[in-house]
């Protein structure tokens, strides 16, 4: 793998600043982070070896400002659409990580147009009769994102900026477990989807991964062995060789290649 | 309590103890095996008459110890030959095998069976993974990951793919799916402590054989128990499970006569060919763990099988390793087997070695008129 240099750059939307972080060639993928907010993980780097990964900044998080108008997941996804038109060409694959999976999701349902082939980790906004969720306590919740916790980022950032994330994700979702309207309209979504889960992960449950396999039309859903919600952290190898498979392949990526010969 | 008839399908005609694993297979003779497996898949469906709860076999490579090296097609025939008793199959080797076509075959079964399937998973003994090439330091992992495929393979609503240490898949979705719902019953084995408390992490009973004595069993039970209770499963006596060789005869001293002779076949014919590829891969291999731990399991593992040959009939009666004896004797054995052990089901193998097939049908009919009755309330 080459060196992955990430770079930081404030956009004008027509709503207010978006901080983008880039890295790679190739491509353009927009990454879409998890209600911890953007970090930089071996899945994003693998990612950049093959592509132009535009990791965006939710409005809100990491101390960002919000925007005026962006209150809901589905101005989220508009906000991420006219970034897509304006900085990548018009349509690029999406990865959505948890509560940026559920953003991902509205933006391939609202603007199918913008989105080449869609991967959702543990995609939360689908967690049918509040199964699951985040416990409150910091240890516990810690267990409950890592399976392995020696794998977890390092915590840097201040505990300012962590409550503003939690601030912003709660504002954005209105603590909502189950996304009605979007479970109602996920047979629009056009986009080739992967869906990836972890064997160990409470906080979403397998069940939404189901509905999405029987939702989504052209959809895959794959278990992650030995990982529990944060995915990129607990099994980044799995994660991201099959991401990258299923991005370069589409649905050829069902078909094993040939080993090489001995 | 509830019992099993077991059969391992030996052959039965060596003059010789080969020497060298894997045995030389120049002395197979076809008629010979082909008249071998309908006996044997005879007497298999004629337990069901003689009141067994299941019958069962298992799966073993590349020896005369056992004709069976994929017992789920015998479990196929006993499907069409029996109507009510389980089809116990106790097991398939599963770290040396697709967990996919695992999950397939088992279904099948269960549905064939009109869900009477026993699913037995078991990790085997050491030297089977050198038939198979699978890597004997990878077989609790292999085990685990594999277990996790299969139960999603039969519960999951949609298809799916799995991404995993040692199996990787792109889209599973198998036809037919179980008849049991949510899946078949389970069962695993343990030999040591450490595979005792893995078996109570799955929703599954738990099977002792060739015990080396009732105490250290006993504690193999505890650790299941408390393993069990852990991971949120209170496992009663119909969960245990114990396999026992087993000779009943109109005397103890004609029961014990015969059981002398099957097991001296057993041990010196069956069992030689396969102990030094053991020895090999219990010394050179993490089959057994790590450490301290994974060496003693290993040292009790072939301390074990050393001690059960040396034993004299009287002394593995006593020590409670096989039933044996006339029928009041062996529901002696039975009522001691239920106290110790809290067991509430017992593996009875009655085709020890070279035992005859007369013996095997006696067994059975004396274990169906004189044992059963006295011991099925218990």
């Amino acid at each position: 793998m080459t060196t992955i240099v990430h770079s930081e750059t404030d956009h004008a939307m027509p709503s207010g600043p978006l901080r983008v972080r880039k890295a790679g060639t190739g491509r353009a993928l927009v990454h879409l982070h998890s209600a911890a907010g953007p970090r930089i993980s071996k899945v994003i780097e693998a990612l950049a070896d093959h592509h132009t990964v535009h990791a965006l900044f939710m409005p809100g998080f990491e101390g960002m400002p919000k925007h005026a108008g962006v209150k809901t997941l589905q101005s989220l996804a508009d906000l991420v659409a006219a970034y897509i038109e304006k900085e990548c060409g018009g349509e690029c694959d999406v990865v959505g990580e948890s509560f940026g999976g559920w953003i991902a999701l509205w933006l391939a349902v609202l603007h199918p147009q913008r989105v080449g082939q869609l991967v959702l980790e543990a995609p939360a906004g689908l967690r049918a009769n509040n199964k699951g969720g985040l416990p409150e306590d910091p240890q516990a919740r810690l267990k409950a994102l890592h399976a392995k916790p020696e794998q977890a980022p390092k915590e840097q950032r201040s505990e300012q900026v962590l409550l503003g994330n939690r601030k912003a994700m709660s504002e954005y979702t209105g603590g909502v477990a189950f996304d009605d309207s979007l479970a109602a309209r996920l047979g629009e979504i056009k986009a080739r989807t992967l869906v990836l889960m972890g064997t160990l992960d409470k906080v979403i449950p397998s069940e939404s991964g189901q509905l999405l396999k029987a939702r989504v039309p052209s959809s895959h859903l794959t278990y992650i062995w030995d990982a529990a919600h944060a995915l990129e952290f607990d099994q980044p190898k799995r994660v991201s060789a099959l991401m990258l498979d299923f991005l370069d392949r589409g649905e050829s990526f069902l078909v094993r290649p040939a080993s090489p010969a001995a | 309590m509830h019992f099993s008839f077991f059969h391992l399908m030996p052959w039965t005609d060596l003059d010789e103890a080969p020497t060298e694993w894997p045995a030389r297979n120049g002395a197979f003779r076809a008629e010979k095996g082909t008249e071998l497996y309908k006996t044997y898949i005879d007497t298999m469906a004629h337990a069901e008459a003689c009141g067994f709860d299941w019958v069962g076999a298992n799966e073993h490579h590349f020896s005369p110890y056992s004709l069976m090296s994929n017992c789920n097609v015998i479990g196929g025939a006993l499907t069409q030959r029996t109507q009510k008793i389980k089809i116990a199959m106790l097991g398939n080797l599963l770290p040396l095998l697709n967990p996919v076509r695992v999950a397939e075959e088992y279904a099948m079964l269960d549905v064939m069976s009109g869900g009477r399937l026993i699913a037995g998973f078991v990790r085997g003994i050491p030297h089977e993974y050198i038939a198979y090439n699978v890597s004997p330091d990878e077989s609790r992992g292999r085990m685990r990951e594999a277990l996790n495929i299969i139960l999603k393979a039969w519960t999951e609503p949609e298809p799916f793919g799995w991404e995993g240490e040692f199996y990787q898949y792109r889209a599973i979705s198998i036809w037919p799916r179980p008849h049991q719902n949510p899946h078949p019953r389970m069962l695993m084995s343990a030999s040591n402590k450490e595979s005792a408390a893995f078996v109570g992490e799955f929703p599954a009973m738990v099977g002792l054989t060739l015990i080396g004595d009732l105490d250290v069993a006993r504690g193999l039970i505890d650790t299941y128990r408390e393993s069990s209770l852990a991971h949120g499963r209170n496992p009663g006596p119909d969960d245990i499970l114990v396999g026992q060789g087993t000779c009943i005869a109109e005397t103890d001293e004609e029961a014990q006569e015969e059981m002398a002779e099957a097991l001296a076949y057993f041990h010196k014919v069956l069992m030689r060919p396969q102990q030094d590829a053991q020895r090999i891969v219990v010394q050179k291999t993490r089959f057994f763990g790590e450490g301290a731990s994974g060496a003693g399991a290993g040292e009790y593992f072939v301390k074990r099988l050393e001690t059960l040959k040396q034993r004299s009939i009287k002394e593995q009666i006593e020590a409670g390793t096989i039933l044996c004896g006339s029928p009041e004797s062996v529901v002696k054995q039975i009522k001691r087997l239920n106290q110790h052990l809290g067991a509430g089901h017992i593996n009875m193998n009655m085709k020890l070695g070279t035992m005859p097939q007369a013996s095997v049908m006696r067994s059975m009919k004396l274990f169906h008129e004189r044992v059963l009755p006295e011991v099925r309330m218990l």
